[in-house]
């Protein structure tokens, strides 16, 4: 089966109600239903994490993986803009790692905006938002560079990491930070469970600015976001009740198969 | 319009050099000038506005293209032949911003070799090895060398080679064998038997790791592989542990990230996620 491009109608019937149910969700939020969202112990250690670094008075590291702009690391940006409102308001440094050059300016106006918003835009120091390199190994010695010299008490890794995520925690760890990484794909979660105090995990990267914020726009996002995934995984049993009741004798007959088998 | 805006950015044959850097020169020039007239004339309120409808008009082609039907053979729709060209656009404007990231490393690194910070002779290797690396990539792409190599190559092309094949990738294929220690060193945090969950997770490990090994399948090997007990061998009981146990979890994992993603992306696209530019309410 060759790769798919452009969508079936299924895709596109499944885009536009997973897409109308988020949209609902957030609609109705905004109209004031209040909505509750679990404890996510990754996201709730953030205000921790920057109060140590506040009581050790050493700097932060905010990584954003190897990516440039993309969902993966505007999710980022949210964070790390919240990140920064904390350190701004208890004075503590934060130094962002970038490996994209496209990703820079914005994280560069991220950070700006996030100080001033928090009152103290005298606080901002451009050179504390560095674009290390392109490469993934250099990005991670350079990174690695910045933990050692500047002695940071946490690392925040919030993006999309490969191989040099395993480098960069084990090397936090041995210097004695405090570490919270997320990262949405599952074969780098491991490594970051292995060695960093708190993770966000799988769809939970999602759920940031909104856990965080509270507002009722993204709030509302996060609980469809939650209704979109009950909507799937009733498809999911429809589909298993569907593929298992026409098995056997019947299996030619069975449309869904049929479907899936051709790729259509 | 179509074919004369098609000829435009689809480049459907060898352009004549000199006309090619002209109109390379004028189109930097147009967007330099574009890019200041924004910054002056645009307020913060008004670039917020300007960068909520670019996202919106590029997420709605994009999406377009992809759930509009689509005929023929390859699949095409009324967008299809835009893809390329809108996506060279975007690559464009990302080329833009390789001057920034050279910007930030010079000025971290001249502030260290300025104030003599402890170090600052690794800033000062950082700016000797840029400059090498761009004047000798540059001077041995010029020199238009074709296959099979000359038994004495010239000198530009012999110091690019020791750069790059000699020096970089060395030490990128050393710094990811590091990786291996990582691992280990990673690995015996994580199999350390703490919990009833932190060996469980040994277990399986275990079985696994033997699974994918010769001397796995050696230890299980009396088991007759034509019996019932045949599960029982390692590599199949590995096998089974990978197929049964391990990918519907990182399947789980994966549809919660799409949706997340889906709903992320809806965010973005309707300028309603907080942050620099895309919320009112930041």
């Amino acid at each position: 089966m060759g790769a798919l491009e452009h969508a079936n109608w299924f895709m596109t019937a499944l885009f536009c109600t997973m897409s109308g149910v988020i949209v609902a969700s957030v609609l109705l939020a905004q109209r004031g239903r209040a909505m509750f969202i679990r404890r996510i112990p990754g996201l709730a250690a953030i205000e921790e994490a920057v109060g140590r670094a506040t009581e050790m008075g050493r700097p932060m590291l905010f990584s954003t993986g190897l990516w440039g702009i993309d969902i993966v690391t505007l999710q980022a940006l949210a964070i790390l803009s919240y990140i920064v409102r904390l350190a701004a308001r208890q004075a503590t440094r934060l130094i962002v790692a970038t490996a994209s050059s496209s990703l820079l300016p914005v994280a560069e106006e991220s950070v700006r905006e996030a100080y001033t918003s928090a009152g103290r835009p005298e606080a901002h120091r451009p050179e504390d938002v560095r674009f290390v390199s392109e490469e993934q190994f250099s990005y991670a010695l350079g990174t690695i560079g910045i933990m050692a010299r500047e002695r940071t008490a946490t690392n925040f890794l919030f993006g999309a990491f490969f191989a040099e995520a395993l480098m960069l925690t084990e090397n936090g760890r041995v210097l004695g930070a405090l570490q919270v990484a997320g990262c949405p794909d599952p074969t780098q979660i491991p490594f970051f469970i292995a060695t960093c105090d708190y993770v966000v995990i799988g769809d939970e990267y999602y759920a940031a600015s909104a856990y965080l914020t509270r507002e009722p726009t993204l709030t509302g996002s996060l609980v469809g976001q939650d209704l979109a995934k009950a909507l799937l995984i009733g498809l999911i049993l429809a589909g298993i009740g569907l593929a298992t009741s026409y098995a056997g004798p019947a299996a030619p007959h069975n449309f869904l198969l049929n479907w899936l088998a051709q790729g259509r | 319009m179509r074919e004369a805006l098609q000829s435009l950015f689809l480049l459907r044959q060898a352009p004549n050099p000199t006309a090619l850097a002209i109109c390379l020169g004028l189109a930097l020039a147009a967007s330099v000038l574009l890019l200041y007239a924004l910054h002056r004339l645009l307020g913060p309120r008004g670039r917020r506005w300007l960068i909520a409808l670019v996202t919106f008009v590029g997420g709605l082609f994009f999406g377009l293209e992809w759930f509009y039907p689509a005929r023929g053979h390859p699949s095409k729709n009324f967008l299809t032949d835009w893809i390329e060209p809108v996506s060279n656009m975007l690559t464009v404007v990302g080329a833009f911003t390789v001057g920034l990231g050279i910007y930030s490393l010079s000025q971290v690194h001249g502030r260290n070799v300025r104030l003599r910070r402890p170090g600052w002779h690794n800033s000062l290797a950082f700016f000797i090895a840029m400059v090498a690396m761009f004047v000798f990539g540059l001077w041995e792409h010029y020199l238009h060398l074709r296959e099979p190599l000359p038994k004495l190559v010239p000198w530009p092309k012999g110091i690019y080679e020791i750069l790059f094949s000699g020096l970089f990738a060395p030490l990128q294929a050393a710094t990811f064998s590091l990786l291996a220690f990582y691992i280990a060193s990673a690995a015996y945090r994580a199999f350390r038997i703490r919990t009833a969950e932190a060996g469980l997770m040994m277990a399986a490990a275990f079985v696994v790791m033997l699974g994918q090994v010769p001397v796995g399948a050696w230890l299980t090997s009396a088991i007759p592989a034509a019996s019932g007990w045949s599960f029982f061998r390692l590599e199949k009981l590995g096998e089974w542990v990978l197929a049964w146990l391990n990918t519907p979890a990182q399947r789980a994992i994966t549809f919660g990230v799409a949706i997340g993603a889906l709903a992320m992306s809806l965010r973005v696209w309707l300028s309603l996620e907080r942050g620099t530019f895309f919320s009112e309410q930041s």
